[in-house]
This record gives C-alpha cells, structure tokens and sequence, in this order.
C-alpha cells in the first residue's frame, strides 16, 4: 500500500513550516475534491499532506471594507449564499453556485478551486489510454489536438496544449479584477489574477503563478458599482452537474444608460480564464441593445481558432456573451 | 382477499434498500476475502510481448500478479461469455497474448487489501506490439458482413415505393451508449461447502454453471451462483463477464476467496455496450396517407469475434398496418469489446429512426402524425398474418392525446412561443416490444405461523419483481407481506433464468400466481373441504402440519416439459413474440413538449404523457417509475448520451459519470404515465405482458419530433447537442 504521511496545520506558518519539513511529494489539501480525483487518476501521488482545511481564520468572508475579501478556506457554498454577495455581485455567487454540486461545494474551498486542473479527457485517462498528453508527461505530445476536440479551447491553444481551462469562480473573478493573496516560505505576496493564470505555451504543465510550499490565503476584489449589474451566464451540455461549453462573466458600471465600464470575462472556451478586453472597449459609451451585445460577442471570439469539432463553440461563446450582457444590462432576465 | 393487486403499494425491499441493509453482491461479508486489480491494455489490438511484474510483486500486500501465462488453460466454448447463443469465437482476454480491444484486462493483481491491488496493477509495466485496427465502424478497417444476420418482407415493396404518391428516403444515425447501472460490475468468487459460489449482482445467475462451469473444467453441479439484489442492470449484467472466470481462476488457484470491483472507466471497456447502428428509411404513402411501403436497412457495429446480432429489423413493420415492407440488418466487425443488449437493445434504435420517419412521412403526406398513426393501425402482424393477442395502441393514443392536449400543437414548426421567447415544439411517437415468457421452477412453502417462504426464477434488478411476486401471493394467499420471505436470483433455492428481455414479470406472476392456487389446493384437500375466508396458515394450522410445500413447473406457452431441463441447465428458453395462434406485444405512446431557447439552441424537455398497454399493471407504484425511468433515458438517448471514441486510439474517451452525459434532475420536467390495463389473458394466466423495456422505446423519437416542430430543422443523429442548432 502506498502510505503517506498527514498533518494538521492550525495556521498558515505551521502549514508552510510543515510542507518545508516534509520534503519531497508534499501537497497541501484543503476541500480535497481536487487533489483526491487527481490521486486517483493517477496525476497526483503525495507522499505528505499537509491539510490546512481548517487554518485559523481562513475560511473569513469580509464585505465591510473598500474591497471583498474571501479567506481562501472558505466554502463555495458559503460565499454563494452570502447575502451580500448574492446581492451586490450577482456574477461571484452564481459563478460558485452554477459550478460543480452542492455536496462538491459543502466541501470545496474558494481557493482550491482556483487550483482545479483540466477536464481534457487526454489529460484524465492516463490509465486506461495513456494517451500523449504534455500537462501529465511534458514533451509526450498533445492528443487533444487532431483529436476529440469538441470540448478543446478556441482561444488561448498552443501547438503543445489546446485544454480548457474547467472553472467558473476563476472566471468571475478574472472579470471583477480579483488579486490572489499568497503566502509562501519567502513570505507574502499578491498576484493580480490576470498573471496567476498561464497560457500553455511550450509549458502546459505549468498552469499557474504558484511556487511549491506557497498557499493561496485569499482573495481580494475590489468594490464596484459593476457588480450590480452582473451575471455569470453558463451555457453546458446539461442543465446543471457539468462545466461549460462556453460561459461569460459580465459586469456593467453604468452612466444613465450608457455604458461607462464594461468587466467581461469568458470561461469553457480559451485554456485560462480569458478576459474579453476587445468586448470591453466595444461596449464603452454604448446604450446596450441585442445588436452591440452580439458585436461585442463576435469581438471577444475574433482571434478564435477552432479544430475539427468544437467551431460551433465560437458562435457559441459569442451568443452566450451577447445573452450576458442582455441580462446584466437588465434587457432580459 | 382484502388488497388489491395492482395498488399503488411500496415495493416489498424499499425500506430494506432505503436503510442500506440490502446486502449487493460486493457487500457479502466473507471471511479472508482476497481483492483483485486489473490492468487495462493501452493498446487497442496486437500482442503483448513481455509483462514486467517485479515491482508489483514487491509491493506490500500483494499476493500474486496472474498472467495469461497462468489462465491458458481457461477454455472458450460455446456457452462462454459473449456468444449470446449464437456462433460466436468467443474470446476471453487473459487466455492468450492476444489482445483484442483496448482496456481488456492483461494482468490481474490479488493482494490483502483493495489499496495494495490498485498499487500492484499500477506497477505493472507491459510491452506490446501493436498492430493496425478500427475502433468505429467508418473506419477503414472496419469488416461488413456479407450476409445479413435478418431479413423480413411481406409483398413487393419495392415496387409499392416506387409507385407512392409520397416518399421519404433518410438515414437516422444512432451513436455508441453505455449502461452505466450505478451498481458497479463486481466478481466475488468463494469455495463454501464444497461449492465454489459467484457472487455477482447478474441478471443471470445460472451463466455461471451453465458457461463458467464449462469455461474451467468443472462440474456445473459444484458452481452456484447467487445474485442477490442487482443495482441496475438494463442488459449489461444478462451474461458472464470478461472478468468473471479471472477471478474465479485466481480463487482457485489461490484456494481463497477473491473478489474484484470492476472501476468505472474500466467498465466502458470491458463490459458490452449499446452499439452505434445506422437506419435508411423508405416509406411510401397513397393520398390519404395509407402506408404502401416501408423499406428498411439497418446496420450496427460488432466486435470481430462475436455474435451479437443485429436486429433493428423486427418491430417496426410491426407498428402499423404495412401494405408492403423489406427489410434487412447487418453487422459491421470493429476492434472493441463485444457489444450487447441494452434496454430496448435494437428496439429504442429502430423506433428513433422509423418513428422519426413516421414524422417526416405524416409532414409529407400533410396529415397530423397522432391521426397518421391512428389511420394505419392494424390488428394484425403485416409479416406473419396473425393477430396480435392485444394491442391497444389507438387507445394510447387517444388517451395520451387528451392528457397531453395535443390539440394546441400547430403543424408549421415555431409557431408557438414560449413567455421567455423559446420557440416550443410537441412531437408524438409509439413503441412495442416483444411479448416473452420463460421457464420457472417455483416452490412455495407456507408456515402455520403465518410465515411464507417462495424460491423462484428470477432477478431483483430495480425492477421490482419481489413485489410482483408479492402481489400475486396476497391475491391469491392473503399473505402478510411482513411475513414473506422471497429467494431469487440464486441457483442454490432455484434454477435461474436469465432476467431480461422483459419477460421477468411476465413469467414470474404466473409462476408465483400458479404456486398459489397450488397451495389453495392442496391445503383444500389436506383440510378435507373448500377453503373459508380465514386466513390460509389459520386453517393449515388447524390440521396440525408446521408447514406445507407445493413445487410448480411453469412453461410457457408453445413450450413443452423439456424446457424445465433447458432452465436446469442455464439455457436461455424464451418465446415470444410468435407464438402459435397469435403475436404479442406490449405497446406504448409518448408525448413530448420541448422548448428551445432561440439564442443557444438549448433544448428543455418540459413535459413528457406516457400511456403503456402491458397487459395488467401488477403493481402501480413500481409501474409508474419503470416508464419514467425509461422516459428519463429516452430523453437522455434524445439529448444527452454518446460514447466518444477517437479512432487514433480506439476506447471510450469520457469514460466516467461526469463526462458520458446523463440526465440530471434538472434536466427533467414533468412526466405523466397512464397506463390501459386490459389483462392479456391469452398470453398467460396473470393477464400481464412487460413493461421495463416498452417503456423506453420511442420516447427519444417524440422528443426529435418535438424538436423539428419547434426549430423546423430535422437532426437526423443523436445525441442533438447544442451546435445542432445554433
């Protein structure tokens, strides 16, 4: 049997200190609904775990101040039903609520879940397919391209890696301009969640702005009048328990009613959370109507490639943000 | 006599499941149980070459890595796995260095516990040669059969098509579906009392020594298999499995008991599957929309070394009154797994593509496709001549008609609009499935304490057949069913039949039904005198017996006393849809109401009317949920399901529950289910005809019809995914 070792840590040094300690194979493990699936197929092999599910004051959820800050502890669940939350920004609370299950989000942790790997099935089915794949074995190859791609990314792909990146939370947040709070053996440090993120490039295993021993602490977004006008519309192959096709987070400031900022970002189509910039700056000034909400979608999707079978992602992606910003800027419910 | 047997009344083992006391075939508490791994080849077809064991073997635990080089003398025969009692090679993996289809087992870890197994398998290191293959049936490699495996005709329908007023010629693509029951497969193989015993929650306890038996060298009196409850079966479960004579060899070998776990993503590899099929429909009409012609050819994948036939062809020219039909099926050999029957096996397919035509046909002729229907039902079989025993399918339509209000339905697709601006479509369709009955030995003891105890042929798979054994005994016994005790599913109280094809109620309800009346009489003759209305074990009692016993041998009709022997010996021993004076068939009508949001093309299914004729509804509860299950999985077949496979690689690419996508309760709207309940008494003394399989059939095809009817467009493949209608 293949034993490792487990501790409790009951704050964030203690946690650091015993990932040092532990050497070689040690993982931290929060909600587990990660790091587990990923044991099990065979991705993640720890020899330690370090659990910091119950850090002191981790799972804080603070809205008083000049930015919302969310403890990286925190559940799913729970910042999904924060009152304040689920009023004032609308896309957080369903980004979280419309992701996974509800026993998946009574467990899961905010700041897990910015760490959620892949669903590429290449990436998955190492056992059974041992199918090329550079995130498991870098230089094996990329079988997601040429192949079964109807669920690959039509933005963001490189000749190494066409996976989607699988969240939604990570996608709100990349539209709302969230920093990732870290702590780390060199101490503390915040990463705006735009450089958290890495394209695959030539190095698709490596995904995110994240060292060994570092722990996500939290999460800061800073307050604005756009989250009232703000949804995370989803579009999946079933109404609920299945990540996205193409889902945008959309978050409106509004002058009268005229656009004065526009905060879009796109999840299930682009191989990390992909702000929509081009979107934005179509919007600026705009009265918003069904016309310039589909320019903006064919905007976001102007640089898309697409394989053999995931073209109609494109069209897609782009009726879907076209849809989002119809209900963000209150044109339809 | 005081409850009725059709009551809308718990099944008889809720609470047991509900609680968890339900003990499945993989929770039976034995003493030293071993546990076992595979490892799946990587490969999709060649040899292996060289299996390095080393580092399993010292991993802690472990007790042995099996090998083909340890299960060479594993013999293939005819009643082996797979074979479906028709010519078949057979092959059972772990026999040979051969491997014949990805994720077959090539190596097989037993350790002391489940987690040094898994580490064992993981360890193992296997060289291949690998050679060229085709995983799909497009696929250059791919074998068509030259003769087809069926082919009916009734006239000259060529000739009748040619000379239609209104034709229609399309193809219907149906793709690859796994089961998926929830109740993992699992193998536990034990020496007990001499006997070596298969616990596997099957549909077919008695393969084991009617095929494993002979599969080992053994004498198929020292096999015993139990299946005790099974946790969803749907036909994956109606055979032995490529694991099972593994892990009966090991237990053997290792003199322990053994027990495997098959995981999930294995299981889309070794175990049989829905195949892909393709159906090319021609229908011709006259003026007033009178069928004149149906042709139709069918073709479905196949692994290369089996018989699982194909079989579209024999429903549909059974609908509706045919002037002419021609039809045809074959097969086209692929390098995968075999295979095999999946609720409603040929018969959900077949409906999808010639229901969906039906549609197409009524649009062309111009008539609505409930009054199209109706104008060509018949009473008897266009291909044989016979009657049907009944068939009330005008009845399920008129009556699913009403509950729906099919009248809103407009014939000019998106012409109704939902409040939200979804465009909403209604589409109808029907089914039938075949009218079956098997063999059953049935031996029923009653206890002057009240207590009743029946031994019979069949298995409990969710169905609910403990229940429909129930209902009969407290009709005719006024049993108390707190004091009931039912034992099916193990050849060690009963000689098993396979349970599937529907034919489970159908022969158990008379079995039970017969070895009630039995009772009746010989308590009648033990007391001397007609039997009052005190309860039975009160007046049994009375002649101061502990107990009395009745055994009854129930054949089905057309069948003789050797059928009883056939049961004995795990031969399959079905009739059924012909029998001498008559066909039978269940039949069924469903109603869909879809609505398609116009900007993404996402489809809801708000609401599905069901209305089945299966003869007598046993019991109305379980009835109920049968067809909603079923319409669950029509839906599901309509919107959700496909197995992926990347011809690169062959396999099932989304080998797990989160990525084969399957209903989720949002996904499902209202569904209504009615029901005839005309008693089929021709068919049996019960009156009752099947139910878990008809109920499936034709639901995908209402909700494509419902679909055109909204967006005007015709998806002729399924799943119809969102990019279908963008």
């Amino acid at each position: 049997m293949r034993s490792l070792s487990y501790v409790r840590a009951g704050n964030v040094r203690e946690a650091i200190e015993a990932f040092a300690a532990a050497g070689e194979g040690a993982r931290y493990i929060a909600g587990g609904t990660t790091l587990y699936d990923l044991m099990k197929l065979g991705v993640e092999r720890p020899a330690h775990l370090i659990d910091i599910a119950s850090l002191e004051g981790a799972d804080r959820i603070d809205t008083r101040g000049d930015v919302l800050f969310f403890g990286a502890g925190a559940l799913m669940a729970d910042v999904a039903e924060d009152d304040v939350i689920r009023r004032d920004y609308p896309v957080l609370a369903e980004s979280l609520s419309k992701a996974a299950s509800q026993q998946l989000r009574n467990m899961a942790t905010v700041g897990g879940n910015l760490l959620q790997r892949t669903r590429c099935p290449y990436f998955r089915n190492g056992a059974i397919g041992a199918y090329p794949c550079n995130k498991r074995e870098p230089g094996s190859g990329c079988a997601g391209i040429g192949g079964v791609d109807r669920g690959q990314a039509v933005l963001g792909a490189s000749d190494a890696c066409n996976a989607v990146s699988p969240g939604d939370w990570p996608v709100a947040l990349t539209a709302m301009d969230a920093t990732i709070e870290i702590s780390g053996p060199a101490g503390t440090r915040s990463v705006p969640i735009s450089d958290f993120y890495r394209l695959p490039g030539n190095t698709p295993h490596l995904e995110f702005a994240i060292e060994a021993g570092e722990i996500v602490t939290g999460i800061s977004v800073p307050k604005t009048a756009a989250g009232r006008n703000s949804t995370y519309l989803k579009v999946r192959d079933r109404e609920s328990y299945a990540f996205a096709l193409a889902s945008a987070a959309v978050a409106l400031r509004m002058d009268g009613n005229h656009v004065r900022q526009a905060h879009i970002a796109l999840g299930g189509v682009a191989t990390r959370p992909w702000r929509a910039r081009e979107a934005e700056a179509l919007l600026n000034a705009q009265t918003i109507d069904r016309e310039i909400a589909l320019a903006a979608g064919r905007a976001a999707f102007a640089d898309a490639r697409a394989g053999e079978h995931n073209a109609f992602k494109i069209e897609l992606g782009a009726r879907t943000l076209a849809d989002a910003i119809m209900i963000a800027g209150g044109k339809i419910q | 006599m005081t409850q009725e047997p059709t009551a809308d009344r718990p099944r008889i083992d809720a609470y047991e499941k509900v609680l968890g006391r339900a003990l499945y075939a993989a929770d039976q508490p034995i003493t030293g149980l071993l546990h076992a791994m595979t490892v799946p080849a990587t490969i999709a077809k060649g040899r292996i070459e060289a299996i390095d064991a080393t580092a399993a073997q010292k991993v802690p635990g472990v007790v042995r890595v099996f090998t083909y080089e340890d299960f060479s003398q594993i013999k293939t025969t005819p009643a082996a796995r797979g074979a479906y009692g028709q010519p078949g090679k057979g092959h059972q993996p772990m026999t040979s260095p051969v491997v014949r289809h990805r994720g077959e087992a090539v190596a097989l870890v037993v350790a002391e516990t489940l987690e040094a197994a898994i580490e064992g398998a993981e360890a193992i290191k296997v060289r291949y040669a690998s050679g060229p293959f085709s995983a799909r049936m497009e696929d250059e490699l791919a074998s068509p059969e030259a003769e087809p495996d069926r082919q009916l005709s009734s006239g000259d329908a060529q000739a009748a098509f040619a000379a239609a007023n209104h034709r229609i010629d399309v193809e219907y693509l149906h793709p690859q579906q796994h089961h998926n029951p929830i109740e993992l497969i699992s193998t536990t193989a034990a020496f007990e009392d001499g006997e070596l015993r298969i616990y596997e929650g099957t549909q077919a306890a008695s393969a084991f020594a009617g095929g494993l038996a002979g599969m080992m060298g053994m004498d198929p009196t020292r096999l015993r298999g139990v299946s005790p409850y099974t946790g969803g079966g749907f036909g994956q479960k109606n055979g032995i499995q490529e694991q099972s004579v593994l892990v009966a060899s090991a237990a053997a070998l290792l003199r322990r008991p053994v027990k495997l776990v098959m995981p999930r993503g294995q299981l889309f590899h070794t175990a049989s599957y829905r195949p892909r099929s393709r159906h090319r429909i021609r229908l011709g009409a006259d003026e007033q929309g009178r069928l004149l012609a149906g042709l139709y050819e069918t073709v479905q994948q196949n692994s290369r070394y089996d018989g699982f036939a194909c079989d579209h062809g024999a429903n549909p020219p059974r609908m509706y009154g045919y002037r002419t039909w021609q039809g045809s099926d074959r097969i086209v050999r692929v390098d995968t797994q075999t295979p095999g029957h999946q609720r409603a096996p040929h018969e959900h397919p077949s409906s999808y593509a010639t229901e969906c035509a039906m549609d197409e046909l009524a649009e062309a002729v111009g008539m609505d496709p409930v009054e199209f229907r109706l104008a060509n039902d018949t009473q008897n079989d266009p291909i044989t001549g016979k009657p049907f025993s009944s068939r009330h399918l005008a009845g399920c339509l008129m009556r699913g008609a009403e509950m729906f209000d099919w009248n809103r339905r407009r014939r000019e697709p998106g012409a109704l609009v939902a409040d939200n601006g979804g465009l909403i479509g209604l589409g109808v369709a029907c089914g039938s499935y075949k009218g079956s009955m098997t063999a059953a030995v049935t031996t029923l003891r009653l206890f002057a304490s009240g207590r009743c105890e029946i031994a019979t042929s069949g298995h409990e798979m969710g169905q609910g057949i403990r229940s429909v054994i129930a209902a009969e005994l407290i009709e005719i016994l006024d049993v108390d069913p707190t004091k009931l005790e039912i034992r099916i599913g193990d050849t060690g109280h009963a000689p098993q039949h396979i349970t599937a094809g529907s034919w489970g109620t159908g022969s158990v309800a008379p079995a039970a039904r017969s070895a009630a009346m039995k009772m009746r009489e010989e308590l009648s003759a033990l007391t001397g005198a007609p039997l009052s209305e005190e309860p039975v074990h009160v007046q049994l009692a009375r002649t101061r017996r502990l107990s009395l016993e009745v055994t009854v041998n129930t054949i089905p009709l057309g069948k003789d006393g050797q059928v009883i022997e056939q049961l004995r010996r795990g031969i399959p021993s079905t009739t059924g849809p012909e029998y001498p004076e008559f066909m039978a068939f269940s039949w069924i009508a469903h109603f869909a109401e879809v609505h398609v949001e116009t900007s993404t093309g996402r489809v809801r299914v708000k609401r599905v009317v069901s209305v089945a004729d299966c003869g007598r509804v046993m019991n109305r509860r379980t009835a109920e949920s049968q067809v909603r299950g079923g319409v669950v999985w029509g839906i599901g077949a309509a919107l959700r399901e496909a197995g992926e496979t990347d011809p690169r690689f062959g396999g099932v690419l989304n080998n797990d529950l989160a990525e084969y996508v399957v209903p989720v309760n949002a996904d499902i709207g209202t569904i209504d289910v009615d029901f005839i309940g005309e008693p089929d008494f021709k068919l049996n003394m019960s009156g009752v005809k099947g139910l878990g399989e008809v109920a499936m059939v034709g639901a995908a095809a209402a909700v494509v019809n419902a679909v055109y009817n909204a967006t005007g467009r015709r998806i002729r493949h399924l799943p119809i995914r969102i990019e279908d209608l963008l």
